[in-house]
Parts: C-alpha cells; sequence; structure tokens
C-alpha cells in the first residue's frame, strides 16, 4: 500500500489521475506523455511520479506492463475511491457504463505533502492542463 | 435472493466493445447489451470473475473457457459470455490478451446491475478491490430460463469452471 501522508512526506511528487485504464485517451496520450518524458521530470526535482486511478491493483499492473512502465511510474489503485472522496475529484460516468465514482483526468504537485499545482482537464477525453508538459512547466 | 434453476435470467444492460475482425487492434467503441433482447431465443453460458487479470480468473477460470468455447458452441450454446464488473475497456484489453476474438463476449457489470439482480455481488472494498465484485459463478441460460447455477463456495474453480459446464449442456 501507499500511504499519501508518509510516503510524500519530504518529497516532491507528481501525481496525475486516469478515468480508466486501458480507455483510449488515457492510453493513446495520457500516460504515454508521462512515460516517455520521465528524464525531465527527474532532472526537475521529482521524487516520484505516480499515475492512479479508481481500477484495481491488479487491471492498473497489466495495463502498466502493457505500456512498458516498468518502475519509471508508479502505478497505484484508489479502487475503494478513498482519494477520489478525500480530493473530491471524481466523476459520475455511469451513463458511459464505468460506474460512479471514477477519478476526474487531473494532475497535481505535491511537496513535501502541500499541492503546489492541481489542474483538472475541463474535457475528460483531452490531454492538456493535467498532461506532463503542463505539470513540467510548473514545476 | 440468489438466481437458482428455474428462475427466469435478469434483463440487465451491460456494455461491450465488439471485437473488430477486421481491425483488431482498434480501441473500438463501447455497445450496450440487453440481456433479455441478446440472449431470448438462445442457449447460453455466462461466467463471472472477481476480476480480470486476476491470479485466479486469469490463469485458472478463463483459460478453460478460452480453450473450450468451441466445444461449448458444438454443445448448442450460441452465445459464450464472460462478465465482471471491471469496465468494458478492462474486459476488452482482457480478452485481447486471450486472443479470444469473438468466441467470447466479454461483458462488463460496472454499474453491478446484472449482479445485484442475480444477488451475485460482493463488496471488496476490503480487500481493496471496490465496493462492487461479482462473484465466481457460472450460469447457463436456455430461452431466458435459468438452467444451471454455479456458484463458487470458496476460492478456486469448480462448479463455475468450463468442466462443470460442459458436463451440464
Amino acid at each position: 500500500t501507499l500511504d499519501t501522508v508518509t510516503d510524500f512526506a519530504n518529497k516532491k511528487v507528481v501525481i496525475f489521475a486516469v478515468p480508466g485504464a486501458f480507455t483510449p485517451t488515457c492510453s493513446a496520450q495520457h500516460l504515454p506523455g508521462y512515460l516517455a518524458k520521465v528524464g525531465e521530470l527527474k532532472a526537475k526535482g521529482v521524487d516520484l511520479i505516480i499515475g492512479t486511478s479508481s481500477n484495481d491493483f491488479f487491471v492498473l499492473d497489466a495495463w502498466g506492463k502493457q505500456q512498458g512502465v516498468t518502475d519509471k511510474i508508479l502505478l497505484v489503485s484508489d479502487a475503494n475511491g478513498e482519494l477520489g472522496r478525500a480530493t473530491g475529484l471524481t466523476l459520475d460516468l455511469t451513463s458511459k457504463g464505468l460506474g460512479p465514482g471514477r477519478l476526474t483526468r487531473f494532475a497535481a504537485v505535491v511537496v513535501d505533502g502541500k499541492v503546489t499545482y492541481l489542474e483538472q482537464e475541463p474535457n475528460p477525453g483531452e490531454v492538456s492542463v493535467s498532461g506532463v508538459d503542463a505539470v513540467l512547466a510548473a514545476l | 435472493m440468489v438466481i437458482k434453476v428455474g428462475d427466469v435470467f435478469p434483463d440487465a444492460v451491460l456494455t461491450y466493445i465488439p471485437y473488430d475482425a477486421a481491425n483488431p487492434d482498434a480501441c473500438g467503441l463501447p455497445q450496450q447489451l440487453k440481456t433479455h433482447e441478446a440472449f431470448k431465443g438462445k442457449k447460453v453460458v455466462l461466467f463471472a470473475v472477481p476480476g480480470a487479470f486476476t491470479p485466479t480468473c486469469s490463469e485458472e477460470h478463463m483459460p478453460g473457457y478460452v480453450s473450450g468455447a468451441q466445444d461449448l458452441r458444438a454443445k448448442g450454446a450460441e452465445i459464450v459470455a464472460c462478465v465482471s464488473s471491471n469496465d468494458q475497456f478492462v474486459m476488452h484489453a482482457w480478452g485481447k490478451s486471450y486472443n479470444v476474438k469473438d468466441d467470447i463476449l466479454m461483458l462488463s457489470d460496472a454499474n453491478g446491475e446484472l449482479g445485484g439482480k442475480l444477488g451475485l455481488v460482493n463488496d471488496g472494498t476490503a480487500r481493496r478491490m471496490g465496493p462492487i465484485r461479482l462473484a465466481r459463478f457460472a450460469i447457463i441460460i436456455d430461452n431466458l430460463k435459468v438452467t444451471y447455477v454455479g456458484v463458487e463456495p470458496a476460492p478456486g474453480v469448480t462448479v463455475s469452471g468450463f468442466p462443470a459446464v460442459m458436463a451440464k449442456l
């Protein structure tokens, strides 16, 4: 398990959330963007890069393997919706068959536990303010 | 109140991404499947897994059906389907990893509608798997009438596995 309080202490963390592993936008645009620029994020002092979604950890593990993530990005599961409830960053995608508690597409920079950047995509089908380039510009 | 032999299989809306033979690697568009509409007049084998990509489901449950789908069809099953509470994108990707093509319909009950109506849905929160998880089971449906129900009493694959269903068809 990853505890956002203890594991983020004294670290610069980039965390991005996807509504769903294996979905088109998340798979083709959002995660690959971060994967390609891990080096640039680390060069700007980022200690931990985390991708999260409300999928369970088995699904995230399979997705990470399919995308070639290895240990560059930590894919963590918020299947119980704890992070979603604590941040309020959830979307009801029941009408799309994806259930009521998906995380929205967002990116955040957390420095020693404090949020220094947080942007939600206004249109979850796109990647702009939650993408790696926006985060790099904010670091 | 759990589904039993002799009951009418419930009507529910499931989602799936159809297999496109012309474009097998494309990210297909999700479609809805209404069970009464899709299963009417047909013999259906439906098996459920708690989670795509999880060990038991991937190593013990699914493979039996993947290799045996044609045998089930030879015995009269017109539809062989797998359902779980994972969403349709995850189910599609999981099916692709076995190269199921259109041998097995990979259905998503992400909202837990079917699971709830069957009385076969569990809360997986304690295992960090979220609040909606289907039990592991297999059901044979003949023109919307349930003719077999095999719900696993414990971890592992017995009454919900391919051999058990083959014997009952």
